[in-house]
């Protein structure tokens, strides 16, 4: 591969990431709106926001800490753009595999967390130990179902994962063949997204927001582009492990949006979890229907 | 004279140098020249290995000899860079207002010489020796503190002493039917006997080796005593001590046995094999610890703690079998020692600072000791296996090594024992650098460059080795070559795999493009204003400084509320058990001595001779 090519794909991948991120949020808004029969936002509205967000005058920072962290946060959704091959870019997919993903999917999680540590609000802290507890219930039944995709395709390279199951169309997609394990995926995808009922570090009557509680400005801009990457990552990701990938953006972008929708349409009439619920719920359940999809794998 | 004896003498002058001169102003520099001394006689002697020592000589008709294999070399590397590094901490400001400076230096430097004695064995009983001499100048350097250290220190040398009994037991049944015990001879005893015999043998081996390692269920002395000891020595400790264990148990497993033998070795009464039994107490070695450290409120215990949980990681890689599991397994040691060592240099730079270690106690030191912070985040970063830094390639290399070798619940447990490591190093750096500054604290400084540019060195080859694994995996391939596994192709970058490769080369430089994309953004939007660190709200009201606000007692509450009735303490128990019958017996059999009458003495000689007679 030449290096303008590789290049090229580098700065499209994130690019495209955000501006479909953007849609998605706007998704999220409609559908609640829809629910509770308002209007909702314009199509721009996302993009306003953002751009009001950093243009804000008064913008608190809390040393350095706090602004690296911003940067490093939004900088792991960006690297982790690159390695989510979609339709024409394969990215550096060939240079990370599905465990690397997983992996550099937490670094803005980190980031972030160390950012909002360095601003010292009780508050905050109380919601990173919640995130942080929250990303032990969703991940160990998503590294469960990453265990039977990689073991069901006998690879963790993910462009080979999209090739197994565009192999014979539709009969060959994840969801087709091992439909547990992608239950048991889509519960875990839901709950990485973080709303309701499993948003326990945003919690805004009980902790003020949680993480966002010092985020102000840019701080709280980085935020927003940081929610627009995850939620086109979540969709991607579970798309190319469940969904046969996308052999061409038309096919690719329903997808996505359908996987990010599921949960954006449950979420709206849900109360919020107690931590530990959240523990026992994702375990038992996403857990529970991961091990017995990757059981199914391994019997077969 | 060759490279090795050269090497040994060394070592051993080094050992009597700082015990004459340990108070001496410039010990601790001179032993940190020596220790380079003996790291670059290390680096001479690769392309000799294996090399066989001129030392040698019988004793009883056993022929006891000494050869470094690229095993022990690899594990010679890092016990003396170890060394080095806590030598050099020590060195300057730390140890210049401490007592017992001399035990501390010569204590190292002994610790050193036993380790690479040890490793350097060629045979059962020098293997023994080497064993012996580890345990017992490892006890010398954790009992040097006094009061609770003393406590943990005799703790540890009674699971020593049963390990090594255990060993010594394994070595005399070898000897009763294997014509020789050099490894040669031994590993030729192994292919040819049953599977009873070698089942006990092991057993008992990995009974002894493992107290060294903290093997589940050996590992309750290890966090006190580790924590207790005197901060340099604890990082020496804490990077390798343990790992001394992993080295005797390698050399049994896998060049004694063998590990294609080990995975045809059935478990009675179950369709497990000896492989996958090992494995599995690896897994829970590597989850139990690591959620026990979570629960920790001393930031030395929590690092101790992490100690046994990384181990767990190494064995479990090496039992994989393939040869990027081995080297997976082998690479997390060397990993593991450069953070590890860091982080317990950082706390006791903390410590030094500020004089506790206590979690609830700290927080806040970010702008106070700001080098300090850096090495803990990158160190922690490590611990926790994330990328960019080396611990994840490693662990990149056992998970991907689990998936491939079709074990995907151990590959699972791997994960859970990974993402408890990144609650509790959260944890860590929250409690110590982030959150609220206490008013104590306000005029800390950070410390002088005699303690921070080890930390700050070890953290920068923790985030360059991460970057280019490579130069690590060269290192891996020596030891792994002398197991008797294939070599695992590699670049300076990861490693090509059909199905899924790492080449961390184009990651992190990704990810760094990423972070600078990030600041670009960043510095985008309008001009922020830094407030102070009191600067603070909660609830609607200003918080102010005197008002203790952090959050750090029971950080992960919600999630210990789910997990803590499963920590029941068992195996602590079940120690407590068998302190307390020994305690009994000794009880009455001391009872019997001193107080039973003659009379009862008598009763019992005759019932003894009616039953005798009557049977």
């Amino acid at each position: 591969m030449d290096f303008t090519h590789l290049f090229v794909e580098l700065v499209l991948m994130p690019l495209i990431a955000f501006l479909v991120g953007l849609v998605m949020v706007l998704m999220l808004r409609k559908v609640r709106a829809k629910i509770e029969r308002r209007i909702g936002p314009p199509l721009l509205q996302p993009l306003y926001d953002i751009v009001k967000l950093y243009s804000k005058k008064t913008q608190v920072s809390h040393g350095p800490m706090h602004e690296i962290a911003m940067m490093v946060a939004l900088g792991g959704v960006i690297a982790m753009e690159v390695f989510l091959p979609v339709p024409g870019l394969n990215g550096l997919a060939e240079k990370g595999d599905l465990i690397v993903l997983i992996y550099l999917m937490m670094i803005p999680s980190l980031g972030l967390a160390l950012g909002v540590g360095a601003c010292a609000n009780p508050n905050g802290s109380i919601g990173i130990s919640r995130a942080l507890t929250a990303m032990v219930a969703y991940d160990i039944p998503l590294m469960i179902v990453v265990a039977g995709v990689a073991l069901f395709h006998g690879t963790t390279s993910l462009p080979e994962i999209i090739a197994a199951q565009q192999a014979g169309g539709m009969s060959t997609w994840g969801i087709v063949q091992t439909p547990v394990l992608a239950l048991g995926g889509l519960i875990a995808a839901y709950a990485m997204l973080g709303k309701e009922p499993f948003e326990i570090y945003v919690a805004p009557a009980e902790i003020a927001t949680g993480p966002m509680v010092e985020m102000s400005g840019k701080f709280m801009g980085t935020l927003f582009v940081m929610q627009c990457f995850q939620l086109y990552a979540v969709g991607v990701l579970y798309t190319t492990l469940f969904l046969g990938g996308g052999e061409y953006w038309i096919s690719f972008l329903p997808k996505i949006f359908a996987v990010v929708f599921i949960p954006l349409a449950m979420t709206n009439v849900f109360p919020r979890y107690k931590t530990e619920d959240v523990l026992k719920w994702m375990w038992k359940w996403a857990g529970g229907f991961a091990l017995a999809g990757l059981a199914l794998v391994v019997m077969k | 004279m060759n490279d090795l004896d050269l090497l040994l003498l060394v070592s051993i002058g080094t050992t009597a140098v700082l015990f004459a001169f340990g108070t001496w102003r410039w010990a601790g520099a001179l032993g940190t020249l020596l220790y380079a001394l003996q790291l670059a006689l290390l680096a001479v002697m690769r392309p000799e290995l294996p090399l066989a020592s001129g030392i040698g000589f019988e004793v009883l008709g056993y022929r006891l000899q000494w050869s470094l294999s690229g095993l022990g070399w690899f594990f010679a590397i890092i016990t003396v860079a170890s060394a080095l590094f806590s030598a050099w901490f020590a060195a300057g400001e730390w140890g210049q207002h401490r007592r017992n400076l001399r035990l501390l230096h010569g204590g190292l430097a002994l610790n050193v010489t036993a380790m690479l004695i040890l490793l350097a064995s060629d045979d059962l009983i020098s293997l023994f020796i080497g064993w012996e001499l580890v345990s017992w100048a490892s006890y010398l350097a954790m009992v040097q503190r006094g009061g609770p250290a003393m406590d943990a220190a005799y703790r540890y040398l009674v699971y020593a002493l049963a390990g090594a009994l255990a060993v010594l037991v394994a070595i005399a049944m070898i000897a009763a039917q294997s014509p020789a015990l050099d490894f040669g001879s031994v590993r030729v005893w192994f292919a040819s006997a049953g599977n009873g015999t070698i089942w006990t043998v092991m057993l008992l081996t990995m009974a002894g080796f493992g107290v060294k390692m903290g093997l589940l269920p050996l590992h309750l002395w290890q966090p006190a005593a580790y924590s207790e000891s005197p901060g340099p020595i604890a990082a020496f400790l804490g990077a390798i001590s343990s790992r001394m264990g992993l080295f005797a148990i390698i050399v049994v497993l896998a060049q004694l046995i063998g590990l294609e033998r080990l995975g045809n070795l059935p478990v009675a009464f179950s369709f497990w094999n000896a492989n996958e039994f090992w494995a599995w107490l690896a897994a829970l070695t590597l989850i139990v610890p690591t959620f026990i450290a979570l629960t920790q409120n001393d930031a030395r215990m929590l690092l101790a703690w992490h100690g046994i949980g990384q181990g767990g990681y190494m064995l479990l890689g090496i039992l994989i079998a393939t040869p990027l599991g081995v080297s997976g397994g082998l690479m997390h040691v060397i990993n593991y020692a450069c953070y590890q060592a860091a982080l317990f240099l950082a706390v006791t730079a903390v410590a030094h600072r500020t004089g506790t270690t206590d979690l609830d106690h700290l927080g806040g030191l970010i702008n106070r000791m700001p080098l300090t912070y850096v090495t803990m985040l990158f160190c922690i970063i490590g611990l926790a296996g994330l990328p960019p830094m080396n611990g994840f390639v490693s662990k990149w290399m056992i998970y991907k090594a689990l998936l491939d070798a079709q074990m995907p619940l151990l590959f699972v447990a791997a994960v859970i024992g990974t993402l408890g490591t990144i609650l509790s190093v959260y944890k860590l750096i929250h409690n110590t650098f982030l959150g609220q500054l206490r008013l104590e604290h306000a005029q800390v400084n950070e410390v002088p460059i005699s303690m921070w540019l080890p930390m700050i060195l070890l953290a920068l080859i923790v985030f360059i080795t991460g970057w280019m694994p490579g130069l690590f995996l060269d290192l891996v391939d020596e030891a792994v070559v002398a197991i008797g596994i294939t070599q695992l192709p590699h670049h300076l970058g990861g490693v090509d795999l059909g199905n899924g490769g790492l080449d961390m080369l184009w990651i992190v430089g990704v990810l760094l493009a990423a972070i600078g994309i990030g600041a670009i953004v960043y510095f985008l939007g309008n001009r922020s204003v830094r407030v102070g660190q009191f600067d603070n709200y909660a609830g609607g009201q200003i918080l102010t400084a005197d008002v203790p606000y952090q959050y750090s007692h029971q950080f992960y509450a919600g999630l210990l509320r789910v997990i803590q009735p499963w920590m029941r303490g068992g195996m602590a128990w079940g120690e407590r058990a068998l302190v307390s019958g020994a305690d009994f017996l000794g009880g009455a059999m001391s009872g019997l001595y001193r107080a039973a009458p003659a009379g009862a003495y008598l009763l019992l000689a005759v019932l003894a001779a009616l039953a005798v007679t009557l049977l």
